[in-house]
């Protein structure tokens, strides 16, 4: 029998090539409480997460992230289960006693629980649940889980996770169904995957609608009151408009993961448009890539793993669609002819395409779109500059524009102030520049 | 005739702090004197906010200090708790920021009293269940001594009570990807002072943060 410290090393290894990046909640004191009183549970959710401690490369190591089990019905190709002869499961009991301690450690914020397939997924599910319930109503624990929910899991097992955690996931792992069998042939696409992130979807969205009811009927209770304000004042500041309903359970929302380049010919745009479809469609809140490492005893061991920068490409152009709103047909431009991210940052490679037909920004007169074309500009700058010119403020010098929090060195190409704008190299290959070169040339100026 | 600072300069209006908030927390810096709100007060916000001046240059400064050293003390102090629901540990504060750090805890333990022991002032600062804040002028072993004497045997803290520091360390290593390794951003996340810190002095992270000889070979 293996010792609990023997069963981190083994299935903490084993979940290393999950990724969970953050511990924020949007829970409040406003939502009803669903582990009983706030006032006396350990864990506190309320504001961002702090990170105790990084991993060498740098990571955030904030979540207590092992597998419950790595006993795996499944032959995924890419998977260590292959070549990991040690098979060992946490009990329910150990697995929340081990957390609560590290909890007790300030050395983690809160859970992230994986899981190999043991048995079958309802099966396994039962018990990865079984520890979270012990978590919330023997120790009390209303600080932030994240689970991980099992492909092909039954419907009943998805509503108990949905009211136990802040956030749950599906793994997709490839863009299509075809690539999926590629690397993973025992899995279902449709049936596994997708029919259960739209369940997760559907159980959430259900499961707000009746618990605002309630609330409702609580209508002398101020609770209410402030909760519809703040849901009110969230949708008028835009934010996450379309994704974020004011939820009392699930409030993290559902994310998903990808291995990026373990399938032969999956392209970025293969992944782009199902991440695009995930946020229409599902109510995805945000999707992670893991770049493939090949494990050696594997299938695809002797594979070349996938460039490190693809996954960040990845990344960025998934920050333009989530937290930028740019539309997939936008990043569709810059997207080679093997349906790849270039390399460099989308956002300039969109720049550049998009500033050969438009004219530069003058961010005196720029749209709130237009001002987050440039790159140098986010969200909050160009939130700045439109209030700023809502006070009557006119940009007249670049240096206005850096007090706001644009990056001029990254603008500087493509802003115009106060009439001018930069020429940089990039403006002398530029082929309408080459014609006009020619033609004063050729009239001997 | 002194040339007029152009107030455009200093236009942005989300960075730094407000007068307001420079009042509220300047005075928990160990440097801090009357002198310097005094000052506060006389220099715009906008000048305030964007380091106009050296005066406020250096109220900026002061203010990141403070709450940098708050940050790095929740994220990095190590803390174990008793059978009685008492909550321990060491920092090393500097600046009047206890108060911030108990609060702190105390959020995430809200049934629980918790004993802070400074090393700068060799202090014990205890928050207890209703968040009023105390000072002790005790070694914490004292202090939470006395507070636990009241306190009744909670059950579930109780099956806690085995040592997490190997779990910790086995948990942090499994975690690690070679491939992805890069010291440079490690560092910059967990910075050189950080070490300083109690509860990273013996800290697993050490161990990871230059290449041993043998990596070389």
């Amino acid at each position: 029998m293996p010792s609990t410290l023997e069963k981190i090393r083994v299935l903490g290894e084993n979940s290393k090539y999950d990724i969970c990046a953050s511990t924020a909640s949007s829970r409040t004191e406003k939502y009803p409480n669903l582990f009983g009183d706030p006032k006396k549970s350990i864990g506190n959710t309320v504001s961002a997460g702090i990170c105790h401690s990084y991993t060498p490369d740098g990571r955030c190591m904030s979540l207590f992230k092992t597998l419950y089990t790595n006993k795996c019905i499944y032959n995924c190709k890419y998977c260590f289960s292959h070549s990991c002869k040690h098979k060992m499961s946490f009990s329910p009991e150990e697995y929340a006693r081990t957390f609560m301690k590290l909890y007790s450690m300030n050395v983690v914020e809160g859970v992230f629980i994986s899981s190999a397939v043991c048995g079958s997924a309802d099966q396994t599910t039962e018990e990865m649940l079984e520890a979270i319930r012990l978590l919330r109503y023997k120790y009390n624990f209303g600080g932030y889980v994240h689970f991980k929910c099992l492909p092909g899991v039954s419907e009943y097992l998805l509503k108990d996770a949905i009211s136990l955690s802040d956030r749950i996931s599906v793994n997709t792992e490839a863009s299509t169904k075809d690539y999926l069998s590629e690397i993973a042939e025992q899995k279902d696409y449709y049936n596994d995957i997708i029919t259960r992130q739209r369940w997760l979807k559907q159980i959430r969205i259900r499961h707000n609608e009746e618990a605002l009811k309630t609330l409702k009927d609580l209508k002398k209770d101020n609770q209410l009151k402030e909760q519809e304000k703040m849901i009110k004042e969230r949708r008028s500041d835009g934010y996450k408009k379309f994704r974020w309903d004011g939820a009392p359970i699930l409030n993290c929302g559902q994310t998903t993961q990808f291995v990026v380049g373990a399938a032969e010919h999956e392209t970025d745009w293969d992944l782009l448009k199902r991440i695009d479809w995930g946020y229409r469609k599902i109510d995805l809140r945000r999707a992670y890539f893991s770049s493939f490492i090949p494990i050696e005893g594997t299938p695809l061991g002797n594979k070349q793993a996938a460039p490190l920068e693809r996954e960040h490409r990845l990344y960025q152009s998934d920050w333009l669609m989530r937290i930028y709103h740019f539309k997939l047909k936008d990043i569709e431009g810059v997207v080679t002819e093997e349906g790849n991210l270039p390399q460099g940052d989308p956002k300039i490679h969109m720049a550049r395409e998009y500033f050969k037909q438009h004219r530069h920004v003058n961010p005196n007169e720029a749209s709130y779109q237009e001002l987050l074309r440039v790159p140098g500009i986010g969200p909050i700058s160009a939130k700045r500059i439109i209030n700023l010119r809502a006070q009557k403020f006119a940009f007249k010098r670049r240096q206005d524009l850096r007090a706001v929090g644009v990056v001029l060195k990254r603008a500087d190409p493509y802003i115009l102030i106060d009439g001018h704008s930069q020429t940089t190299l990039h403006n002398f290959s530029n082929e309408d520049y080459k014609e006009t070169q020619i033609k004063e040339i050729s009239l001997g100026r | 005739m002194t040339k007029i600072k152009d107030p455009l300069e200093v236009i942005g209006r989300s960075k730094g702090y407000s007068h307001e908030e420079l009042l509220k927390n300047l005075h928990r810096h160990s440097s801090y004197s009357p002198a310097i709100k005094r000052q506060i007060i006389t220099i715009p916000e906008a000048i305030l906010r964007n380091s106009g001046t050296q005066m406020a240059k250096k109220i900026n400064r002061m203010m990141r200090e403070i709450f940098t050293e708050a940050y790095r003390a929740k994220q990095f102090t190590r803390t174990e708790i008793n059978n009685r629901g008492v909550l321990l540990g060491v920092v090393s504060l500097k600046h009047n920021v206890i108060d911030l750090v108990l609060i702190y805890f105390h959020e995430r333990w809200p049934e629980c009293v918790i004993c802070l022991y400074n090393e700068q002032t060799r202090d014990t600062w205890v928050i207890d269940e209703k968040g009023a804040i105390r000072e002790f002028h005790q070694s914490l072993g004292e202090v939470v001594e006395k507070i636990s004497i009241d306190r009744r045997k909670v059950p579930y803290f109780e099956d806690i009570q085995f040592s997490g520091e190997e779990i910790f360390e086995t948990l942090y290593k499994s975690q690690f990807i070679t491939e992805r390794e890069n010291k440079q951003y490690f560092k910059k996340m967990i910075p050189d002072q950080c070490y300083e810190l109690p509860g990273m002095k013996n800290g697993v992270e050490k161990h990871f943060r230059n290449k041993k000889l043998n990596d070389f070979l």
